[in-house]
This record gives C-alpha cells, structure tokens and sequence, in this order.
C-alpha cells in the first residue's frame, strides 16, 4: 500500500498540472502539498525496515520491492522532491515564466519524480533502466524552459548523451539476462534483483564481466562519471534551479544506486576486486577532472556542477574501498544531496537579484542578501568539507576505510584534489561574499519561509557532522550488510 | 551438422541489418538515412517473426506488431517530416571523413567479435551466431553519433544503435520479459519525440541543425 503512496502523489501532481488549462497557481500550491505524502511513505518504509523482517513488495511478480538500500533513496529523493517543488518557480509570484511555461514545469517536474521514486523502489532492474531513462527525458523537457542558445544546446547535448549512455547500460542488462537465461530457461521475474542475487555465484565470469562494464558506462553517465560527465554542468548550470536542486542532488544519486545493485550481484560472482578497481579508477578520473575545472571556473552554478562531478566521483571511488568505503559512500551520498539541493536553490535566489551567472559579477552579496548570502557560505564550508558539518566526518570515515585497506598513495591523490577543490571553492565564495555592491542591485532581503526552509537543510548537515543518530547507523549498516556479503 | 533453417535466416537478418547501419556511414542525404532506418526495422520485424515462430513464443507476434507500428511507420514517418523541413541540409563534412569511417566501422565489428566471443562459446543457442552482428550495430550507431555534424544524423544513429539492442536481446534471450519490453517502447517513443522537439529548437534558435555550432557552453 505504501508504494502507492509513493508514487502516485507525483503522478496525480503531473496530471492535475496537465487537465487544469490555462495554468492557475492553486494547482502549483496543492503540488507542492502532495509532495509531502512520498516523504510520508518514506519513513515508513525506513521504520519497516529498521524493524527488520522481509522487504515489502508490492505488485504482479514482485514489481517494486523497498529494502534499507530503497527506502534510504525514496526519502533522499521525497525530501529533495518537496524542498524542489515548495522553493519552484510556480509559488514565488515574481518569476520570469508565462503561465504555458509554469503549466510544463508542473508537468514533467513531478513526472521525472515519480520516475525517480520508481526507479529507486523497482524489484526488476530493467523496470529500474526504463524509469532512469525516463528521468532523461523528463528531466530534458525543461531545462530549455526559457529558450535561449545555451539552453537549447545543453538540452540537446543532456538528451543525445545521456540516452546514448544509458542505452548501454541497457545493453549491459541484455548480457546479464541472456547469461541467466542460458543458465535457467527464460523466466518472467528473472531480472528481479533477488532472483539475480541468487544466481549470481552460478553464472558465467565471462559475460558478467563485459555486461558490468557496459553498466558501468550507461549508470556512470547519467551519475557524471568522467569522462562521460561532459553533459553535467552544461544541464545543471542551464536548468530552472529548482530542477539543478533536483538533478544534482538525487538524481545523480539514482544513477548512482544502479551501479550499486548491479555491483552487488557481480561482486557475488566475481569477487569485490574487479568492481572495485573499476570504481576507483573512474572515481579518481571524475575527481582529477572535476578539481581542475573548479579553478578555471567563471560561472557560479558551473562552479556547483563540478563540485557535484567532485563528488560522485568521492562516492564511486568510496563504494570501491569495501564494506567501510561503501558506508562512508553512502553517509556523503546523504550529505551531497541535503547540501547541493540547498546551494543550486540558493543560486537561483542569486540570480534573481544579479541577473548573472558569471562570478565576475557577484559581490557583495552578504551585504545585498544577507539571509541567503549567510546560508550559501555555510553551504560551500559544508560541501567543501570543513567540521562541523557532514561531509567532514563522511570524508573522514572514507580516509579511514582507503588507510585500513593500505591505499596510502590513492588517499594521498584524493586529499591532494580535496585541497584543489577547497582553494578554488573558498577563492570564489570570498569573491562573492564580499566586495563593492554592483550598480543597480538592491540591497536588503526579507527573511521568509522560502529562506527558513533552507534551514532545515543547514540542520541536516550540522546534525550528520556532530552526531550519527541511531535509526541512520542502524540502516547505513544494513543497506552494507546487503550489498557488501 | 549443417546449420538449421533457423540459424541461417537469424544471421542472414543481423546481417541485412548491419547492412542497413552502414549505409549511415556513406550515405550523405538525410532522406538515405531514414530508408535505411526503415529498411532496418523492416529486417528486425521480421526477425521478431522468425524467433517467434521457431522459438515457440507467440508473445513475440505481439512484440513485432507493437515494433511495427513504432518503428517501420510512425517513426520514420516522423523524420521524414523533419527531413523535408530540412531538405537543403546534407551531412557535407562529417568529423571523420566517409573512408576513414568505413575502416572503423570494419576495426568495430571485429572489436564485437572479440566482445563477444565468450557469449557466443557458452551459447548453445541457434541464433548465437548474429551476436556478435547485433553488438557491432551497437557500435555503428555509436560511431555516427559521435563522428556526424547535423543532429538529425545524430538522432538516426541513436534509433540504429536501439535496434541493436533490440536485436541482440531477440537473438540473444528471444526477447525479454513483456513489462520491460513495453516500457523499453515506451522511453524509445518519448525519447524520440523529444530529440524530434529538440531538433526544431535548434533549427529555430541556430537557424542550422549543425551540431558544431553548439559551442557557446566551454568549460
């Protein structure tokens, strides 16, 4: 039942923004309100779960299927979803969108949801590859929801790139199923993650090997693993940023889950090495990449976009440092989302009163926003891992994990780069921060519930830096104990 | 033991159909490019019968007929309609020149080979021979995007590369299960119409549907 609850509140969002015509604002107002019931049917997936017992199913052949590993995600993406839809475009009564605009935005906004919350919550991982592709497409309808030259080519190359990619990693799932036919005779919930689970150790090392590496490539694109990243800050940085908030803080972390699950089956057969050596070497590529455009880097919302590059590149190379690394992957997949949904929405707050997207022309901006210029300090300290706040200890724990398994120089490269990263990113904050107010920005800002919102982000992050509360542990350890056997 | 009547027709099929992706790459009309695309699912269309009848799975009649619709008739009927917008455009220059492009797709289609020589040794199957036919398409539809300027060639390249996989998952399992067929459709016909969206914003806002200008975004 509760699976209903999860993904129907989207889906009755995307239809009710859909039937109602000419766009009123009453319908972005119920949408946002609906996107609270996923949140609901979160948590109670996350108690189900830490209660133990069998994972819940639901549907004809096990469809959907919200173990520790799901329900973790569906609240990752639920909260992101609603923080999204309350701070969008349609509540803020002084946006730049035509009523046609804001009607399409409602639309496929909750739509790419709905097909997060789906594919996070799939048994059959080829239900799993047909929602995340479906995320693409949705997703791609509205970056180009104002037109403009750089939009248009962001979402051509979003599209043709990221469909392109995860078409291998469809191939990559053709492989597996095709090795598991060989070995049982085709049957219906074979692709279901379980049954996968099970046959693994009986298949053949062979084919597993080619089809992970095609997995490896199509889910990479779509997490930004370099060097298939290209399209990331070019989608991020043109996105409304309410969808930036959307797709740099979960939907990475969808794509991101899928290479998890199949990790998981192949580590069964293959042993963690294989997988493992992989993941680092993208990891590592991702970051080397990723630290070096900060520092050259002229606009803000690009700036976030390599950070999350940075990062997915942190978390890969963690889920190949064994049960302790994939802890530590997930503790900063949890961080990443909470900090950089709250950065790009702020970003968009930036842009609204400067018009700019270049650092060149920010500054001040403690001055002219103080409530928002304050929360976005906070936020890139967060990101860039400095204590009190999460990452610090998830990066830690994640140094941990690399020592103990004698990684020294890997470790050595990968605080190398998190320096990289720290210097470009705290030289362009003081540039934002401080300095001349430019001509004609007006100074001063009201504190509203839009900027409170953001604070229970802030919360999240100080929480998960200062203490790991109980409920979280035990799940952290649980989701481990599932992937890592 | 000669092969079977099956074996044969499945690789004559992968063959015609990689066939069909090459055209892709010599061909310099846009309006070639849909033919071929046409041609090619007429060829996989039938394949979906073959496997259908000697596999005895009469799910994949249905399958064909789904395929059919999308892919021999609304899609190309489709791109045509672009194709006449865009009558004038012809892929003049690509990044990789036309011979250079066929000694790659050749170097491709024996990478498939190597890829795919396990698969083909564990497979008892009678179709197991157009495997490796069906990964080189992949990697033809992947060549044209990559090396092709006009982002109409792009798209043709990615509907090839689609029905290399649709092919190597029929020659492969004989189709996989019914809901992730249907939803495989599904994101191919969203995907397609909005790449098709896409295109005329392009043409809109570049006023050319060369991808090579689309170089505003650096860094």
């Amino acid at each position: 039942m509760s699976f209903l609850f999860l993904i129907l509140p989207p889906i009755t969002a995307a239809l009710l923004a859909g039937l109602v015509r000419p766009y009123r604002s009453w319908v972005g107002r119920v949408n946002s309100l609906l996107s609270l019931i996923p949140i609901g049917a979160s948590l109670v997936f996350i108690g189900g779960a830490l209660t133990g017992g069998p994972a819940p199913t639901f549907g004809p052949d096990e469809l959907l299927r919200a173990d520790s590993l799901s329900a973790l995600l569906m609240i990752c993406v639920s909260a992101v979803a609603a923080l999204g839809l309350f701070l969008g475009p349609t509540l803020g009564g002084e946006d730049p969108y035509r009523a046609a605009q804001l009607r399409r935005y409602q639309i496929f906004v909750n739509l790419f949801i709905a097909a997060m919350l789906l594919a996070v919550s799939a048994n059959n991982v080829g239900v799993m590859w047909v929602s995340i592709e479906a995320t693409t497409i949705f997703s791609a309808l509205i970056i180009p929801l104002i037109l403009t030259k750089t939009s248009v080519e962001a979402s051509w190359k979003y599209i043709l790139i990221g469909s392109t990619g995860i078409a291998l990693a469809f191939a990559g799932t053709v492989l597996a199923y095709f090795d598991f036919v060989n070995l049982v005779g085709p049957v219906e919930n074979a692709l279901n993650w379980p049954v996968l689970m099970n046959s693994a150790p009986a298949l053949h090392p062979e084919i597993i090997r080619v089809a992970f590496v095609f997995l490896l490539i199509g889910y990479g694109t779509k997490a930004g693993l370099a060097p298939m990243h290209t399209w990331l800050p070019d989608a991020h940085a043109e996105a409304p940023a309410p969808l930036s908030a959307l797709m740099s803080g979960v939907l990475l972390a969808v794509a991101i889950y899928a290479m998890l699950r199949w990790k998981a089956v192949v580590d069964l057969l293959l042993g963690p090495a294989f997988t493992n050596q992989l993941l680092i070497m993208l990891g590592l590529l991702s970051m080397v990449i990723a630290a070096f455009s900060m520092v050259i880097q002229r606009n803000y919302k690009r700036m976030l976009a390599y950070s999350s590059i940075e990062h997915t590149g942190l978390i890969c190379l963690g889920l190949g440092l064994g049960p302790m690394g994939i802890f530590a992957a997930l503790y900063l997949l949890i961080c990443h989302s909470t900090a950089k949904s709250m950065l790009f929405l702020l970003a968009g707050n930036i842009f609204h009163r400067y018009h700019s997207t270049q650092l060149s022309d920010i500054s001040g901006l403690l001055k002219t926003m103080p409530v928002t210029g304050r929360l976005f300090a906070a936020g890139m300290l967060a990101l860039i891992g400095l204590p009190p706040f999460g990452m610090f200890v998830a990066e830690l724990a994640l140094f941990r994990a690399g020592f103990s398994r004698q990684y020294i120089w890997l470790m050595v490269a990968v605080l190398v780069l998190l320096t990289v990263a720290f210097v470009s990113l705290v030289r362009h904050l003081n540039k934002i921060l401080y300095g001349p107010i430019p001509k004609g920005i007006s100074v001063g800002e009201p504190f509203g519930w839009r900027n409170a919102l953001l604070f229970i982000n802030l919360g999240i992050l100080t929480m998960l830096g200062l203490t790991l509360p109980a409920p979280l542990l035990t799940l952290l350890n649980q989701v481990v104990g599932i992937v890592a056997k | 033991m000669a092969p079977s009547l099956f074996s044969q027709l499945s690789t004559l099929g992968a063959c015609l159909a990689l066939l069909y992706g090459l055209l892709l790459l010599w061909r310099r009309n846009l309006g070639s490019y849909v033919d071929a695309f046409q041609g090619q699912s007429v060829v996989l269309a039938v394949l979906f019968g073959v496997v259908g009848y000697f596999g005895h799975d009469p799910e994949l009649y249905f399958v064909a007929t789904v395929f059919v619709a999308l892919k021999v008739f609304l899609m190309p009927y489709y791109l045509r309609r672009m194709q006449d917008r865009f009558a004038v455009e012809r892929e003049r220059d690509p990044y990789l020149n036309v011979p250079a492009s066929l000694i790659l797709a050749g170097l491709l289609v024996i990478l498939a080979y190597a890829v795919m020589r396990p698969v083909v040794t564990i497979s008892s199957l009678p179709t197991r021979s157009g495997l490796p036919l069906a990964l080189a398409l992949v990697f033809i539809g992947l060549l044209v995007i990559l090396t092709r300027k006009k982002a109409f060639t792009q798209v043709v390249g990615f509907l090839i590369l689609e029905n290399g996989i649709t092919l190597l998952a029929l020659l492969g399992t004989y189709g996989i299960p019914l809901i992730v067929e249907l939803g495989v459709f599904l994101d191919a016909l969203m995907g397609f119409l909005v790449m098709q969206i896409f295109i005329y914003q392009l043409h809109g806002t570049f006023e050319s549907i060369d991808v090579d200008q689309l170089n505003q975004l650096r860094h």
